[in-house]
């Protein structure tokens, strides 16, 4: 890696006690005042959140409350109606796009795997931000696509084509050109909706290894106990609005759940993590007591 | 621009990922070898045909009458016209593979070839001398495209769409093609015919330099954007997560595809399916994970020319313009094509 993308490295993490600068640049990504809308239909407006520095933020909700759009504008695949987005500090509609690709990775919910293509070649693509004419392929290049597929554990997977692979597989091989990018703030969409549980867990372990190395997350789950398990900073959305941000403990409540979810429940500490754990309200009699047969 | 890779243990060196995939090179490089073999029997054979003997004394000027007569005004511009015109349909085919991510995208299925053709027609019988033939089919082009885009309703997004609004754009086209040949007298008619249904008989030399200028101006382009289009076919957020644009990779690319399809077009007519199927031959043969346009502009040039070789001197006798046999095994290639998009229950 050449340069590196922090520009204001002793930043005092308030957002209001540096006094010179205007805008808060403690946050690498920060959202002021979006109108986010697909066609006809708006799905927030007036919406602000702050990602912070070095944090792993969850953003959680129902179907429908414009968790993924925040994701999408924040990534700049959707371009907000009214609003912007601040890259450390640089509104990111001013940024040419493969400046941002250096600094901002994304792994969308359903990426394509072009027709043939083998695992390395596709993790050999997160390099592309950083390659012109004047600067191809190089050896740092190939030193770091082979540590982001260690890092994912596809190594072994190097010349097998994309569409051969598991889902579980393929979400890591997605994963390790997203690290390739080596970018500073890695956006995910719903990383783990298409797995089942063992994987999910695998990816999740995989992104909180990247969180302790120093990169900052921003992931929109369905899970909230994995959410609680795993975030640092938890945003929690409803019908288009932030309802409530923090950490787990003080966002994952037995009256948030209610209030945002609809849903009747008890938290209490998860038993492996001490983190909270959300487990639903039994709500009729067709739910039986003990087992049968026990 | 090859990797200096350093060794690494365990492991081979990473330097798949660079521009140049090693077996299109050798693609590429086995079918400039077919064609150029292919060129020499195209000058040789039949009746006229120059002995390949005599081929290095005629090149030089040295030959008699007769034999430059035949190379340069006969069979050297043909030729050339077929090498430049296949390269100018396949690339075109593989940049709208690309953006549809679907082989149908093709431009000769979605009615653009048939959008030039008219547009050509145009030029050079109802309007003659106010533009250009190349200009008359770019204009087509142009207008035939847009229709498709804004007739499909969601743009690129629905290449079944775009197939199926390309079909009604088409057969508009030919009906001003047909509208026009009704107008012009029997002589035009005829020479008219033969072209539309792409023919590449009594090229001249100025045809070669329409194609070898378009070629020289627009294969660069298209070679500049190949990365871009690779990525763009990883889906729109990828492409932007990864820095790409796709909405401006796929303006410039349509752009640049339109053109060359109206450059092929008007030398040497609406030749069908070179460009549904160069692209696809090449892609398979390559193992290519992306679209890769030397080895489809190599393959639609040898495509070309063999068929033309082929049209010229068939066994039945009369001589057929190239696109009757193309259209011909072709068309069955898309037969396939939609068969196995039937099965998959795609449309």
């Amino acid at each position: 890696m050449t340069a590196t993308p922090m520009t204001k490295p002793a930043t005092p993490p308030g957002p209001t006690s540096g006094g010179t600068h205007p805008a808060p640049t403690s946050s690498p990504l920060l959202a002021q005042g979006l109108t986010l809308a697909y066609d006809r239909l708006v799905v927030a407006e007036d919406l602000s959140v702050a990602i912070p520095r070095g944090s792993f933020t969850v953003i959680i909700g129902p179907n429908g409350c414009g968790k993924s759009t925040l994701l999408r504008a924040l990534a700049r695949t959707l371009k907000p109606r009214a609003g912007r987005v601040l890259l450390d500090g640089e509104p990111m509609d001013k940024m040419r796009t493969r400046a941002i690709a250096q600094r901002l990775a994304l792994l969308p919910q359903s990426p394509i795997a072009p027709e043939a293509i083998t695992v390395g070649d596709l993790v050999a693509r997160g390099r592309y931000p950083h390659q012109s004419l004047l600067r191809q392929w190089s050896a740092a290049d190939a030193r770091i696509v082979a540590d982001a597929m260690a890092a994912t554990e596809v190594s072994d997977l190097r010349d097998r084509h994309v569409a051969d692979l598991s889902g579980g597989q393929r979400q890591r091989v997605w994963l390790a050109m997203a690290l390739a990018q080596e970018t500073d703030l890695l956006l995910l969409d719903e990383p783990t909706t298409f797995l089942d549980i063992a994987h999910q867990f695998e990816v999740m372990d995989l992104l909180a290894s990247q969180h302790e190395r120093g990169r900052t997350l921003v992931a929109v789950l369905h899970d909230l106990n994995q959410a609680a398990r795993y975030g640092s900073f938890l945003i929690a959305m409803r019908k288009g609005r932030v309802v409530a941000q923090g950490t787990p403990a003080e966002v994952v409540t037995e009256d948030l759940v209610r209030e945002v979810f609809g849903l009747e429940c008890r938290v209490l500490p998860d038993p492996e993590t001490g983190t909270p754990m959300v487990v639903p309200a039994r709500r009729n009699a067709h739910v039986r007591h003990t087992p049968d047969h026990a | 621009m090859s990797a200096p890779a350093v060794a690494r243990p365990r492991t081979a060196p990473v330097n798949r990922a660079v521009p140049v995939n090693p077996r299109a090179v050798m693609v590429s490089g086995a079918l400039l070898v077919l064609t150029l073999a292919l060129a020499v029997l195209t000058i040789t054979i039949g009746e006229l045909g120059i002995a390949v003997a005599d081929l290095p004394a005629v090149l030089a000027h040295q030959g008699s009458r007769a034999q430059e007569w035949v190379l340069y005004s006969n069979r050297l511009p043909r030729l050339l016209v077929a090498v430049g015109a296949g390269a100018a349909f396949a690339v075109p085919g593989a940049i709208f593979q690309s953006v549809t991510r679907n082989p149908l995208g093709s431009p000769d299925v979605i009615g653009l070839g048939a959008g030039s053709a008219a547009g050509a027609a145009a030029a050079a019988l109802v309007w003659p001398g106010v533009v250009p033939v190349p200009i008359g089919a770019l204009v087509g082009g142009v207008v035939a495209a847009a229709a498709v885009l804004l007739g499909s309703g969601r743009g690129l997004r629905a290449p079944y769409r775009m197939v199926v609004v390309g079909i009604a754009v088409g057969a508009m086209a030919m009906a001003f093609v047909q509208f026009v040949l009704a107008r012009t007298t029997q002589q035009e008619a005829v020479q008219l015919a033969a072209w539309l249904s792409g023919s590449l008989q009594s090229r001249q030399w100025g045809d070669v330099v329409t194609i070898g200028v378009a070629l020289a101006v627009l294969l660069p382009a298209a070679l500049a954007l190949t990365r871009r289009l690779q990525i763009v076919e990883m889906g729109d957020d990828a492409a932007t997560g990864l820095g790409v644009s796709p909405g401006w990779t796929r303006g410039l690319a349509i752009m640049v595809g339109v053109a060359l399809t109206a450059a092929a077009v008007s030398v040497a007519g609406p030749v069908a399916f070179v460009a549904l199927t160069a692209p696809q031959i090449a892609r398979r043969l390559t193992g290519s994970s992306g679209p890769g346009m030397v080895a489809a502009a190599c393959m639609g040039t040898t495509v070309l020319v063999a068929a033309d070789l082929f049209a010229q001197h068939a066994p039945w006798g009369a001589q057929y313009p190239v696109g009757v046999l193309t259209a011909g095994l072709g068309g069955v290639y898309l037969a396939y094509l939609l068969v196995g998009e039937w099965k998959k229950g795609t449309v």
